[in-house]
């Protein structure tokens, strides 16, 4: 395993679209949740814009913000590093090196893990700092309250990047593949859940889509619209934690498969 | 002619040592064309084998086929006689079509990758890349380089660990005369050392002066293969004339040491099974009371014998 993701990393360090990704990430994290400090008159029923960065709301907030960049940024990192790898013919050339199929597709689930693993480290990193410099009085419990969204933040962040890489094993063009990945998450899921589904049954399976699933892993911390939406249709906005994880974990399975099968089996 | 019994003999020759790479029964289609079509083929060590064929004749979806990156209809192959597993990839270099590297890092770090993935601990990129010719622009990015030396780090890449095998797929591709020249010596210094060396090529000049069994192969199919020196020169032909043709032709027909005689122009070609000196033929002809008034040894090049067989 070290083996592989050392290889992914000696390919990628110098990639400057790789560099760009990541400074945005690093940088626009914190950043977008400090222009909250500018947001005075805020919509009931947040009194004041330190629910932003206290504990345990930190957490959330801090999270949604992150659901967004690991999505932009994350996701076409991961579209750019499996399709580049066939536009410059060098996945075929590692295979001719040595590699076997094999190693070569579990690299790149390795390193997207890795990848994952470094956006939650950073965003547990940037909560807790925001949430001890602007938090009162700390105590443990609340601290941990909402702790849980670290496993969660996790599994977003790999759940998009898994879609990204198995578009971009299936389609191979960078261009194409991340139109779809954008235009799939922005509307097309979007249209196939509200326009047909909702239309057709107003039942919250119209939730278990896969992107849906792994964007309610962090949802947006919206209590007031989401009770109203509660009260219309008897059913709530968004998928519970558990469901959200479970759905998350079968797409990714059925995604990692797919890809696999068309790896295994294609020609080069 | 060129005598299709005569070269399979010759090819039965015994080579002792390892088989490398033995190909059997081998097929791959597309849609309706076949490209790979019944091929069989065996390389021992220390050959430097020349698959030789057109454009399109199945070369490279050989090359592809036997280097895991394009699947077989059906067939097998079998490298190093089974003996290093899975893993076979891991003792060959290969140079298939256009160098593939990626753009955006520099000669060394291209390498390295290549390295990383043939598990070699301490690579020596410095002497690889001053064979190659590429000391000086170690440090520049592959983007910027130009074709020939693009080929030049690919042959540079497939050196890497130094393999067992080397494969080379039109290694002189796109390059300058002199690139073209280096890049021959390059693997002629490489095949000295004893290695096995497996190049496709549609040039027959370079399988010529470089290899030493050719397997000739046009729309999939295997045509010819033996050492080049049998496919070259199988067949002895001399061309004399005299004054009296017709006479001439009367007294070589009665030979027992000539295959054939054809007439061609105001010459005759006179075919001969086994070497036989010029005097030989001058004594035979002047005992029989007729004169040469022309006499040549003519030696077959690859290309007319190539022509011949693909025609």
């Amino acid at each position: 395993m070290l083996f592989l993701l050392q290889l992914e990393w000696k390919k990628l360090y110098g990639n400057t679209a790789f560099r760009i990704l990541m400074a945005f990430y690093v940088a626009l994290l914190p950043a977008i949740l400090l222009t909250g400090k500018r947001l005075k008159d805020l919509p009931p029923p947040m009194i004041s814009n330190d629910v932003f960065f206290i504990f345990p709301t930190v957490w959330q907030f801090l999270g949604y913000i992150g659901n967004w960049l690991c999505f932009f940024f994350f996701g076409f990192l991961s579209v750019l590093m499996v399709t580049t790898e066939y536009g410059n013919k060098t996945m075929r050339q590692n295979i001719i090196t040595g590699l076997s199929r094999k190693e070569y597709f579990l690299g790149k689930i390795y390193f997207i893990a890795a990848c994952s693993l470094f956006a939650t480290l950073y965003y547990t990193l940037v909560a807790l700092v925001i949430g001890f410099f602007s938090t009162d009085t700390i105590f443990w419990v609340k601290l941990t309250q909402n702790a849980d969204y670290i496993p969660r933040y996790f599994l977003m962040c790999f759940g998009y990047m898994t879609f990204g890489a198995f578009l971009g094993f299936l389609i191979k063009r960078t261009g194409i593949a991340l139109f779809l990945y954008l235009s799939y998450i922005m509307f097309i899921e979007m249209i196939l859940r509200w326009g047909v589904h909702f239309q057709l049954v107003k039942n919250r399976s119209m939730h278990f889509y896969p992107l849906n699933a792994i964007e309610d892993l962090v949802p947006i911390p919206i209590p007031e619209p989401a009770n109203e939406f509660m009260d219309e249709f008897g059913f709530g906005l968004f998928l519970s934690p558990t469901e959200a994880i479970l759905t998350t974990l079968l797409y990714l399975s059925l995604f990692i498969g797919l890809a696999w099968r068309r790896v295994s089996r294609m020609d080069l | 002619m060129f005598s299709f019994t005569a070269v399979s003999k010759l090819n039965t020759q015994l080579y002792f040592g390892m088989t490398v790479l033995s190909i059997e029964h081998l097929h791959k289609q597309y849609g309706k064309i076949k490209a790979v079509d019944d091929l069989h083929l065996q390389v021992e060590k220390g050959m430097v084998f020349g698959l030789l064929g057109p454009n399109g004749s199945g070369k490279t979806t050989t090359l592809g086929i036997i280097l895991g990156i394009i699947q077989a209809n059906s067939g097998t192959y079998t490298w190093f006689e089974g003996q290093k597993g899975s893993r076979h990839r891991l003792h060959i270099g290969a140079l298939l079509e256009t160098p593939n590297f990626y753009p955006y890092l520099n000669a060394v770090e291209n390498l390295g990758i290549v390295a990383h993935i043939k598990r070699v601990k301490q690579p020596n990129f410095d002497s690889i890349l001053k064979l190659v010719n590429l000391y000086e622009r170690r440090f520049s990015k592959f983007r910027t380089y130009s074709l020939g030396m693009k080929q030049r780090l690919a042959i540079a890449a497939a050196m890497v660990g130094d393999p067992e095998v080397l494969i080379f797929d039109e290694p002189t591709n796109g390059l300058d005369p002199q690139g073209i020249a280096e890049v021959r010596h390059t693997i002629k210094q490489i095949a000295d050392t004893g290695k096995t060396i497996i190049m496709a090529s549609h040039i027959l000049d370079e399988v010529e002066k470089i290899c030493s069994h050719v397997a000739i192969i046009k729309s999939g199919r295997m045509l010819a293969s033996g050492t080049v020196g049998a496919i070259i020169s199988d067949d002895i032909l001399i061309e004399v004339a005299a004054k009296d043709l017709t006479a001439l032709e009367n007294i070589f027909r009665h030979w027992s040491l000539v295959s054939r005689v054809v007439q061609q122009d105001d010459r005759l070609q006179l075919f001969f099974a086994a070497p036989i000196s010029p005097d030989e033929i001058n004594r035979y002809a002047f005992e029989q009371g007729l004169v040469l008034t022309y006499l040549e040894l003519v030696r077959k090049s690859l290309e007319s014998e190539f022509l011949e067989i693909t025609a």
